[in-house]
């Protein structure tokens, strides 16, 4: 498995690797029920250490994206949705209050809100 | 495992003091990079370790077999590539020659050439050569990547990242903190003599933020790391009450390394 870590970035390496874990698994590209590489075989084909992955893959199983099958590795459960909801609710709140600062009205995000929950409107309705 | 422990170090040269009461282990698995600017004291911290240098005071446990790479990769000039595989082989305790010459291919460097004829970086791959054909636990290794270009040296980071999931591990010290960042696990920051900042990089990003004031106001604790037309940036521990920018290791080691502290 490789995906491109920006080593440079702010960003901790072991999150990156988190997210982009979790964005293979909620794109199906990793399914249910199967197994993520070993930490040390991630870790060769990223090239990092192999604690690095060991605490992306630990956070993983504390936030229930991934489970330990004790001497065969690790397995998606599937992306918590309920810690994904969290987490882009509270993304949804951060640029509420962003566009509010910018005097956006109310009734234009009412609106954005009813597009979106109408029925198969939700698509086509990326921002 | 731990292969190396350094306990409160200290060493002078006459008034001039190198290391002040440093401390730091390596574990085995890692790479750890030591860094700062020059006139640190990384080189004599590594000189005081392998006994090149006496120590004033302090305490170092080495619990592992060990080859160096030093800052100066002086080799006999009129020698072959060749002649000086073997002449290492000779010195050498666990010396692999089959393991030195596949690295020299690899390295794409010419046996049968004189070593006075080597650029800075084809003696430092060389060097590199004989250095990782040494089959031991610890590599330590003095700006290994001195006068390498890229594609060398992302060769050499390969080959140290591959040590450490091989169960070794590497101490080496480095100025190039782009390299530092894509190889190192945990990193300890120098300056003047002092380890200023240490831990895994990871957490050293996750530790700290720019925050801007107007110029005039200082930030409490925080690190000057530079200024606007119209305001000063520092660099501060993270904290709920404080907004802030996030913090590249490239800003938070030049920061930490200035050294104005509010």
């Amino acid at each position: 498995m490789w995906f491109a870590i920006d080593f440079n970035s702010h960003v901790p390496v072991y999150k990156q690797i988190k997210e982009n874990l979790k964005a293979l698994i909620a794109a199906g590209k990793i399914k249910e029920g199967e197994f993520v590489p070993s930490i040390r075989r991630l870790a060769q084909d990223l090239e990092v250490n192999l604690n690095t992955v060991a605490r992306a893959y630990r956070e993983l199983v504390e936030e229930g994206v991934l489970k330990v099958v004790r001497g065969m590795g690790y397995v998606v459960v599937g992306v918590n949705e309920e810690g994904m909801t969290r987490e882009n609710l509270a993304k949804l709140r951060e640029l509420l209050l962003k566009l509010k600062q910018l005097n956006v009205e109310r009734r234009v995000i009412e609106k954005i809100c009813e597009e979106v929950f109408e029925d198969g409107a939700a698509e086509s309705e990326k921002p | 495992m731990e292969l190396l422990r350094v306990k409160n170090l200290k060493k002078s040269y006459g008034e001039l003091v190198a290391v002040d009461g440093i401390s730091f282990t390596v574990e085995q698995g890692e790479v750890f990079a030591l860094l700062g600017p020059n006139g640190a004291g990384k080189t004599s911290t590594i000189k005081c370790i392998l006994g090149l240098r006496k120590k004033d005071s302090g305490e170092i446990v080495l619990n592992s077999s060990v080859a160096y790479l030093p800052e100066k990769k002086e080799l006999y000039r009129s020698y072959t590539v060749e002649r000086m595989i073997k002449t290492a082989k000779s010195y050498g305790k666990n010396f692999d020659e089959k393991k030195a010459y596949s690295l020299v291919e690899e390295f794409k460097l010419n046996p049968s050439e004189k070593v006075a004829n080597l650029s800075h970086g084809m003696a430092t791959l060389l060097y590199l050569a004989i250095t990782l054909a040494e089959d031991v636990t610890l590599y330590v290794m003095d700006e290994p990547t001195w006068g390498l270009d890229p594609l060398m040296r992302n060769k050499v980071l390969s080959i140290m990242r591959k040590l450490s999931l091989d169960g070794k591990a590497v101490l080496y010290t480095s100025h190039i903190l782009s390299e530092v960042e894509k190889v190192a696990d945990r990193v300890a920051i120098m300056r003047k003599g002092k380890i200023v900042e240490m831990g895994p990089l990871d957490d050293i990003k996750e530790k700290y933020i720019l925050v801007s004031v107007p110029k005039g106001e200082s930030v409490e604790g925080g690190y000057f790391y530079k200024e606007t037309t119209e305001e000063e940036i520092y660099l501060v521990e993270k904290a709920t009450n404080i907004e802030g920018q996030p913090a590249s290791f490239d800003a938070i080691f030049e920061a930490l390394v200035k050294g104005e502290r509010k």
